[in-house]
């Protein structure tokens, strides 16, 4: 999906190097909370249950 | 007579400006579309039940002002203060309503656009945003535009005062930007590398700014989902959450420990400091050396505002970690040297006040200080009383002799070329200045308390 930044408003120069970095972060940060909460599921269910509290 | 603010250029949405004593803020009609969804999304009235931006009103525009789509006059902050005079904490709090404000926003379908931390102030206690303009309707893939600024103000200092050292925030008075990464990356201990956080936000970051630096690229064509930007955002709070400074170890955070005041010459003082208040009667109290605080508090839980600085981090730190435990809101902890205040920095000089362009207070309270200006950095006495008569009318101060042992351990290591510092001369000296309304001694020591007018 393409954006447009409103010349207006985008005063502060955000930086290309920022904008990339920034969406590494975002990426590998939900791809890790995604994992993480998956994970858990599976640890959930290999323990079948006993483990309940953390799933 | 209108005159604007000199810090309220950079950004087109509006500026702000003086109306005989009324602070107005001026909206742009381009804005107009980002303030009604600010004002009508439910997002402003969330952010003020939250405490986590200052209040305004709506004015009638004067006819015939160009391009104005409304005006609007905010609260006012008692005192405004930088942050290079803030302590850790304070930087932290910052951070974290900065943070807290773009995820509330983001619920309301929108976004800041700069994430500046002079935008935050402190306001009866707490850390609140001021800039009502800062906000735009967020656009689903757009990366956050304010991200660069944020780790510039806010995660480059953090980690720079927790991991090399706690006096680095003072760079920010150098770069008025915040800190460039780049530098923070080398000023960094390598170790830091092995921390996510800190590894992507400033050290990656900063190579990455180095990267494309030459080569424009098409931002355009970059999206960003609204589930990644959240998880960047969230990550970002964990990061400043996770960074912890402990105040320890310096000469003057543990002062009231070592101090030579027996435990009633204390209290004595302390009773002297509260009659003198009572009879200056002031509004707004500055407390210089303050220390952690146990003085201003005299003014503070007077309901008098009271500035309390200090020029030791530890100190300050202490000091507003006290005042935010027990949700104080007449006091503000502030970092300060005083044989070098703030200057007026920035555009012109003019962006950022100096200490004595910002509101003063009426009286001055100055303890156990006097030896460190005029010894240890050689300021005569007529020029302390000079420079105290700038700031208020009213002066509460302490004579520390030189036979007082704290005055002897500045003078064990150096010779003692200061003939006049005696309490003769002091009083002399000042009276240029003030006319001397009270004195007494300080039982169980050899120092003399005074309150002190200044000469009409």
């Amino acid at each position: 999906m393409l954006f447009n930044l409103s010349p207006i408003f985008a005063y502060l120069d955000p930086g290309t190097g920022s904008f990339i970095i920034q969406m590494t972060i975002g990426a590998v940060v939900a791809a890790g909370a995604f994992i993480k909460i998956y994970w858990r599921k599976i640890k959930a269910f290999l323990t079948k249950g006993e483990d309940s509290k953390e799933a | 007579m209108r005159q604007i603010e000199a810090s309220s250029f950079r950004d087109p949405s509006g500026y702000l400006y003086w109306d005989n004593g009324k602070l107005i803020r001026h909206i742009s009609i381009k804005y107009k579309d980002h303030y009604n969804s600010l004002m009508e999304s439910g997002l402003y009235t969330k952010l003020i039940e939250e405490n986590l931006l200052i209040p305004h009103e709506e004015i009638e525009p004067q006819q015939g002002t160009p391009d104005c789509y409304k005006l609007i006059t905010p609260e006012l902050v008692d005192f405004i203060s930088y942050p290079y005079e803030w302590c850790f904490s304070q930087l932290k709090d910052a951070a974290l309503t900065t943070l807290r404000v773009q995820k509330v926003a983001m619920n309301y379908g929108m976004t800041l656009k700069d994430a500046s931390a002079y935008n935050i102030q402190f306001h009866n206690g707490k850390p609140i945003l001021i800039d009502t303009l800062s906000f735009e309707k967020y656009e689903e893939g757009t990366p956050w535009v304010a991200y660069r600024q944020f780790c510039q103000h806010f995660l480059a200092p953090l980690a720079l005062m927790v991991y090399t050292d706690v006096r680095l925030s003072q760079l920010l008075k150098v770069y008025i930007d915040g800190i460039p990464l780049d530098l923070a990356s080398i000023l960094l201990p390598a170790k830091t590398k092995v921390k996510f956080s800190i590894l992507m936000n400033v050290h990656l970051h900063a190579k990455s700014q180095k990267q494309y630096e030459d080569k424009p690229q098409n931002t355009k064509n970059y999206h960003m989902s609204k589930r990644n930007l959240l998880a960047l955002v969230d990550s970002l709070e964990s990061a400043v959450k996770r960074m912890k400074w402990k105040a320890a170890g310096t000469e003057w955070g543990d002062y009231y420990s070592i101090t030579n005041y027996t435990e009633q010459a204390f209290e004595e003082k302390k009773a002297l400091v509260a009659s003198y208040l009572e009879k200056a009667a002031p509004k707004v109290v500055w407390d210089l050396g303050a220390n952690t605080g146990v003085f201003s508090r005299i003014a503070s839980n007077r309901n008098i505002k009271t500035v309390a600085f200090d020029i030791d981090p530890v100190a300050v730190e202490k000091n507003y970690l006290h005042s935010r435990e027990n949700a104080e809101i007449n006091i503000l902890p502030l970092l300060l040297d005083l044989t070098n205040p703030s200057s007026a920095i920035g555009w012109a000089n003019s962006e950022r006040m100096s200490i004595t362009q910002r509101s003063k207070p009426d009286t001055v309270m100055a303890l156990a200080l006097i030896h460190h200006l005029a010894i240890s950095n050689n300021v005569p006495l007529a020029r302390i009383a000079e420079f105290y008569s700038i700031l208020g009318s009213n002066l509460i101060i302490e004579f520390v002799p030189k036979n007082d042992s704290q005055v002897q351990k500045l003078l064990a290591s150096r010779e003692d070329i200061f003939d006049s510092y005696n309490q003769d001369d002091f009083e002399k000296d000042f009276s240029e200045f003030y006319t001397i309304i009270e004195k007494a001694e300080i039982k169980g020591t050899l120092r003399t308390l005074y309150l002190m007018s200044k000469v009409d």
